[in-house]
């Protein structure tokens, strides 16, 4: 079917039916491949959705623990508060740094490289980065365990995605609106946060349940930062360590009795499910976007009335250096 | 401009840097604990294999310069060697694996299914690295050991390291193809990207003179895209090098003895960081978590290597490729 609208039928080759061979091979070969990596996912989650569910009950999500004895409680809500650290960490950093390479960077070298080292960021190894986080942040800035300091690990791993992210998205904004507001007098506070923001809030939306996923599935850089905590929720932001759920898997894995492996399967499972919803809203963004934009569609008119019928004062003489650096 | 934009302009410059200023701060940190390390095993950290934390019941001994426990010796060879193989053994499962999935989603699959396909693809990435530990340990470790290893123990062992003896599930062969799946999804987005960003005129152009669809598919990976491949792998490279708690739990954690087999365990270097940490810190010379510091510097230049260059071939490439036309 391939290759009869690719050729002219008419036309006999000697070699005509090898290639038909191989593009026929080739074709097997790509279906194989897809369905052989579709298969692992499937027994990936299959296992993990199998032993978690088959062990769950109310009183595992419900109390405080470790690997030999109570539930799970601790891991879940310190997960998500561990997480909720990061995000703190590295969502300012992220959106205004993201900003200023839009709209205030006039060398492409010096954004070039304030990209590169953000890109870089990102692969700095996990443990790395768990190391430096012992050593510096819970031994010599004396945190100690602590939700800060695993809080600021998770937000240096998450902080490079935000950031690419939301400019990403900055950059797919319609330029000439950009260039229009700069142009009736708006400066770069007003185009921040009347065009940049609101029009980019699907992709930063995207990009922080990105970072969320990431994070709240990492172990290596929690280890030694946030520890562990059997005995409930950490008292305080300093010297009070924090259970996570990564940490029940890899605990309850290693340990030999049958109910540590049934914590381990049920915190993956968790992890694995919610990691996959949160990864799926963040790709499919456009459509959840849809969503924002209708509630954020009344702001655009403000924002249409504010500019098209009384430009702000202010900015004024900023004008034409802000239509200069809109000009590509 | 009024204070305002310039407080904003001010603020948002100093965001923007954070993330240079983390960078630096952690090589900067990382170098400073790592240096007595660095000073005190010179050129052994490369050359032996034997890491001996000494023996800390006696008193420390000065050498050079440094209070260490007798007998203390850090190389680090083994857990290089380790990363090394299993990233590579990663790389060509993925490569070729990554390659047919593009093609199977960009050429022959219709168009509409290109999008959930690649982000069902683009999810192994996501699951956690504990996740594909776990899995690593209860699916593939018995699978390996009971199935796949013995049959390649007797019916490969002509190929040089396949005849050694199957001792348990974990080590080369399970990092390696658990590193496979993680990297897979990232060489794939990088190709499949690269195969759409590919001009109109080249692909109908080569449609229009009777290529295939294997034919259009190998000439945009060789030739169009080519640097989109190379730096797709070396992208799925730099992760796999620096994956620490998947390879840590498949792994099989052997010290002081390298590799014989494809068979053996092996302890890479995110994995023996990891697994050695919890020791060093009680250790009252310090040089225990000096040596760790020195192989978290090493793993990390060697991981920010691989990446950057992968960043900058497949950024390249981008525009380049229309006059390498060699069909």
């Amino acid at each position: 079917m391939i290759n009869s609208d690719m050729h002219g039928s008419e036309i006999k080759w000697k070699r005509h039916s090898s290639r038909k061979a191989k593009d026929a091979a080739a074709r097997l070969l790509g279906y194989l491949a897809l369905g052989f990596m579709l298969a692992i996912l499937i027994s990936i989650f299959a296992y993990i959705i199998k032993g978690g569910a088959g062990a769950i009950n109310w009183n595992i999500l419900s109390t405080y623990g470790n690997t030999s004895e109570g539930g799970l409680l601790n891991g879940i809500i310190g997960t998500w508060e561990l997480v909720g650290m990061g995000l703190l960490f590295s969502l300012i950093p992220g959106v205004f740094g993201a900003i200023y390479l839009t709209q205030a960077v006039s060398n492409r070298h010096i954004s070039g490289a304030m990209r590169l080292f953000t890109d870089i960021l990102t692969s700095v190894p996990s443990i790395v980065i768990g190391l430096f986080g012992y050593l510096v942040l819970v031994i010599r800035f004396n945190l100690g365990y602590s939700l800060v300091a695993g809080g600021l690990a998770l937000g240096v791993m998450m902080l490079p995605y935000i950031m690419r992210i939301t400019e990403m998205s900055f950059r797919n904004i319609q330029s000439e609106q950009i260039m229009n507001a700069y142009a009736l007098g708006a400066d770069h506070v007003n185009v921040a946060t009347r065009i940049l923001l609101p029009q980019a809030s699907a992709g930063i939306l995207s990009g922080i349940l990105l970072s969320v996923s990431i994070a709240a599935g990492e172990t290596a850089q929690l280890l030694y930062t946030a520890s562990f905590n059997s005995a409930g929720l950490p008292s305080g932001l300093t010297h009070s360590p924090v259970g996570y759920l990564t940490y029940f898997v890899w605990n309850g894995i290693n340990q030999p009795s049958a109910y540590a492996h049934n914590l381990a399967f049920i915190s993956a499972m968790i992890l694995i499910i919610s990691v996959t919803v949160l990864i799926f809203i963040s790709k499919y963004e456009d459509v959840v976007g849809r969503f924002l934009r209708r509630v954020f569609a009344p702001l655009g008119a403000v924002i249409n009335r504010v500019f098209i019928e009384s430009p702000p004062e202010q900015g004024v003489k900023g004008k034409s250096k802000g239509e200069k650096e809109w000009k590509k | 401009m009024d204070t305002k934009n310039k407080f904003f302009n001010f603020f948002t410059f100093l965001m923007s840097l954070v993330p240079a200023l983390v960078l630096i701060t952690i090589l900067a940190f990382v170098l400073f604990y790592a240096w007595p390390s660095i000073v005190f095993n010179g050129t052994t950290f490369f050359t032996s294999y034997i890491w001996n934390v000494g023996i800390s019941s006696r008193p420390p001994v000065l050498v050079r310069g440094f209070l260490v426990p007798p007998n203390a010796s850090f190389g680090a060879l083994l857990f290089i060697e380790s990363t090394l193989i299993s990233s590579a053994l990663a790389i060509l499962i993925a490569f070729p694996v990554s390659f047919l999935v593009s093609l199977g989603v960009e050429m022959y699959l219709p168009a509409r299914a290109k999008r959930p396909l690649v982000s069902l693809i683009e999810l192994f990435a996501g699951i956690p690295s504990v996740v594909y530990g776990l899995w690593g340990i209860v699916v593939l470790e018995p699978l390996l050991l009971n199935t796949i290893e013995p049959w390649m123990r007797s019916n490969m062992y002509f190929i040089p390291g396949f005849s050694g003896e199957v001792l348990t599930g974990s080590g080369i062969i399970a990092s390696g193809l658990i590193l496979s799946l993680m990297i897979a999804p990232i060489i794939t987005s990088v190709m499949v990207n690269s195969f759409d960003s590919a001009p109109k005129e080249i692909k109908q152009g080569l449609v229009s003179l009777g290529a295939t669809k294997w034919e259009l598919g190998k000439y945009l990976a060789t030739n169009y895209s080519r640097s989109s491949t190379y730096g797709g792998a070396l992208l799925g490279l730099g992760r796999a090098l620096g994956e620490t708690m998947a390879v840590l739990m498949v792994g099989g954690g052997i010290v002081n003895v390298l590799p014989s087999s494809i068979y053996s365990g092996i302890n890479t270097m995110a994995a023996a960081i990891v697994a050695y940490l919890d020791s060093a810190i009680g250790q009252g010379t310090g040089i225990n978590l000096s040596a760790l510091a020195e192989l978290s510097l090493f793993l990390m230049v060697i991981s920010l290597a691989v990446n950057l260059l992968g960043r900058r071939i497949a950024g390249r490439g981008a525009l380049r490729g229309v006059e390498n036309d060699k069909l």
